[in-house]
């Protein structure tokens, strides 16, 4: 089926503004904490959002190293120290840092707490460098990452 | 997290908040504004959509051949709905725009207004404050594809609409009758719709294009126009028979208008079927099981288990049995709590039959959490009742089951050795359902948004209204 001119405007739209990321963080926040009020709770979240990019303030929850830990743990269920190339594929997805360039090679060997903890590290920089903290790129990837701790 | 070591598990609390809350349907609008706009700033627009709070305010478009009733039908829905009514002519008529001055002059002029021109009006009178509260309904308009796209194109979508129709010679007929009251702009017939009182009856007066000709030649313009509007809007089109009093005409367009279409969002059926002994819950709940592959948990069937394989609820519980004894609501609960908390249960859904029997049993129910989202009441006459139950038999030999009208014995012999369960004898009948009945009131108060389906009829009818009351969403209470 061919895709009309409208149809590509709106993906390259929701690809644009990550929409799609906001819209994942936006239910996985109400399915949460489950609001009386789900509507005003929204309002809330996103007038946050808004002011983070106003001021331009990183939002506060920001990965550290103990998040990091933490999920290599959980990761790791059975306490060897690594965890599987999928496993790594799919903690980045899940933050968000994951990008199609395919720098990623499975290149035989398994990826422990030190690799992990860097290549976190790496992206995180550079995400924020490239939009200096101004952009829905940055205080997303921070924002969804409210969920994890 | 990470699926690929353990598998989700997700707390049933989130589906069912989901579900009462509509959660999807609120992300789903919010998304589908976002994408017909494609603002540069997406979050502010957001905030501003969800502080409208719109997404359940009536939005319907009337269209039908002229003398099909369509202005009655849509002022008679704009004051029970109270939203705003939209024609050609209040569009034009408006004073406080300018576009509409520019319109009003060639309206005059000619009776009609260039597409753009009327859809430019459209767009400002939608962006005002009491549609976006309260509604619109427009009437007559979209005539033509066109107008259609151009409003399409503006991402202004109606959520219902309504195409009367009715055959070309009973409209001809019927115009010749019309009668408008000018103070008021309602409409009346001389012969289907006359007003009572006899001041509105002096002030009436004829309009002018209804000959037979001229209704002739409207109708062959809408006739042309209609057929190519109708693909616009393929799954939210209802057609009513206009042919039939207003009042029947009004009601049908008024529940529709009122009831929600079915939407993608997940859903877990939680179903429970409430009704007299031999209405037919196990069967349904059979059928619903099957088909749906939800859990059927039975009540009395769930003790019988435990007592069976003798786990440690089937020991407490074995001594009721033994004296015939109802068992007491705590045990009942931790035996069914036990059942339900199961992870196929939550994933799957349910269905629930013979409990709860009294308002302690639902609250119960309640306070643990397990809250159906769709109940059905059975309802069945005494004397079906008695007769499927009186008439059971069963088959000692090999254990078949009969009953003497439905599915009666194939032999005169097996006739013979049939025994009746003590349990199906009528006093016991009479006592268990005067139970039900003394408890009725209290159930379905509780359980406000249940749905009564007759139950006096062949199963698989039973089946289709039960399935048709799952599959919709719920009516929307009027408030």
């Amino acid at each position: 089926m061919e895709t009309s001119n409208r149809e590509l405007q709106a993906a390259e739209y929701l690809e644009r503004h990550r929409i799609k990321e906001l819209v994942s963080y936006l239910t996985s926040a109400l399915l949460f904490f489950r609001p009386e009020k789900p509507r005003e709770y929204l309002i809330s979240l996103l007038e946050r959002l808004r002011i983070a990019k106003v001021t331009g303030v990183a939002f506060p929850f920001f990965m550290d190293n103990s998040n990091i830990v933490a999920m290599f743990e959980m990761m790791d269920s059975s306490g060897r120290g690594t965890i599987s190339f999928v496993q790594y594929k799919e903690a980045l997805k899940t933050l968000g840092l994951y990008t199609e360039d395919g720098d990623l090679k499975d290149d035989g060997h398994i990826i422990t707490l030190d690799k992990f903890k860097e290549e976190v590290n790496k992206r995180m920089k550079e995400i924020c460098e490239k939009t200096k903290g101004k952009d829905s790129e940055s205080y997303q990837t921070a924002a969804g990452l409210l969920l994890l701790h | 997290m990470d699926s690929t070591t353990a598998p989700h598990r997700i707390p049933p609390e989130m589906p069912q908040y989901g579900e009462e809350n509509h959660i999807f349907e609120l992300m789903q609008n919010m998304l589908e504004q976002l994408l017909i706009h494609q603002p540069e700033d997406p979050i502010p627009f957001m905030i501003q959509h969800l502080h409208k709070d719109n997404d359940n305010v009536p939005r319907i478009v009337i269209l039908g051949p002229p003398a099909s009733g369509k202005t009655t039908i849509a002022m008679w829905l704009c004051k029970h709905l109270n939203s705003s009514l939209l024609t050609l002519e209040n569009l034009v008529l408006n004073e406080f725009s300018f576009t509409a001055t520019k319109a009003r002059r060639l309206y005059l002029q000619r009776k009609t207004i260039p597409s753009a021109l009327l859809v430019q009006l459209i767009q400002e009178r939608l962006a005002e404050e009491d549609c976006i509260k309260r509604g619109w309904i427009l009437d007559g308009i979209p005539e033509t594809r066109e107008q259609a796209l151009r409003i399409q194109t503006l991402g202004i979508t109606p959520r219902h609409v309504i195409v009367l129709s009715a055959p070309d010679t009973v409209l001809i007929e019927r115009n010749l009758g019309k009668r408008i009251d000018p103070q008021t702009g309602e409409i009346y017939h001389t012969t289907f719709d006359w007003p009572p009182e006899s001041e509105i009856q002096n002030r009436l007066m004829v309009p002018e294009d209804i000959s037979e000709l001229e209704t002739a030649q409207k109708l062959l313009e809408y006739h042309r126009n209609i057929v190519r509007v109708i693909p616009s809007y393929p799954k939210i089109l209802k057609v009513i028979s206009a042919d039939q009093p207003c009042v029947d005409v009004f009601y049908q367009a008024l529940t529709y208008v009122q009831s929600n279409h079915r939407t993608n969002a997940p859903f877990t059926p939680r179903v429970l079927l409430l009704g007299p002994v031999g209405s037919g819950k196990s069967l349904q709940a059979a059928l619903l099981a099957q088909k749906y592959r939800l859990v059927n948990v039975c009540c009395g069937q769930l003790l019988k288990e435990a007592v069976a394989d003798r786990t440690t609820f089937g020991e407490l519980v074995q001594p009721f049995f033994e004296k015939e004894m109802a068992v007491p609501d705590g045990l009942l609960m931790k035996v069914l709590s036990q059942r339900l908390d199961q992870q196929d249960c939550i994933q799957k859904g349910w269905v629930l039959h013979g409990v709860p029997r009294d308002l302690d049993q639902a609250h119960l129910l309640k306070s643990l959490g397990y809250n159906p989202n769709r109940v059905f009441f059975l309802n069945v006459p005494f004397d079906s009742i008695m007769e499927r139950l009186t008439l059971r038999r069963i088959d000692p030999v090999t254990g078949e089951r009969y009953h003497l009208m439905y599915k009666p014995p194939p032999t005169m012999e097996i006739q013979a050795r049939l025994l009746q369960n003590p349990k199906d004898a009528e006093e016991q009948v009479k006592l268990k359902m005067d139970l039900f009945y003394r408890n009725l009131a209290d159930l379905e108060q509780l359980y406000g948004s249940a749905i009564t389906v007759n139950g006096d009829q062949d199963p698989y009818t039973v089946f289709e209204y039960i399935e048709s009351g799952i599959i919709n969403p719920l009516p929307k209470k009027i408030p």
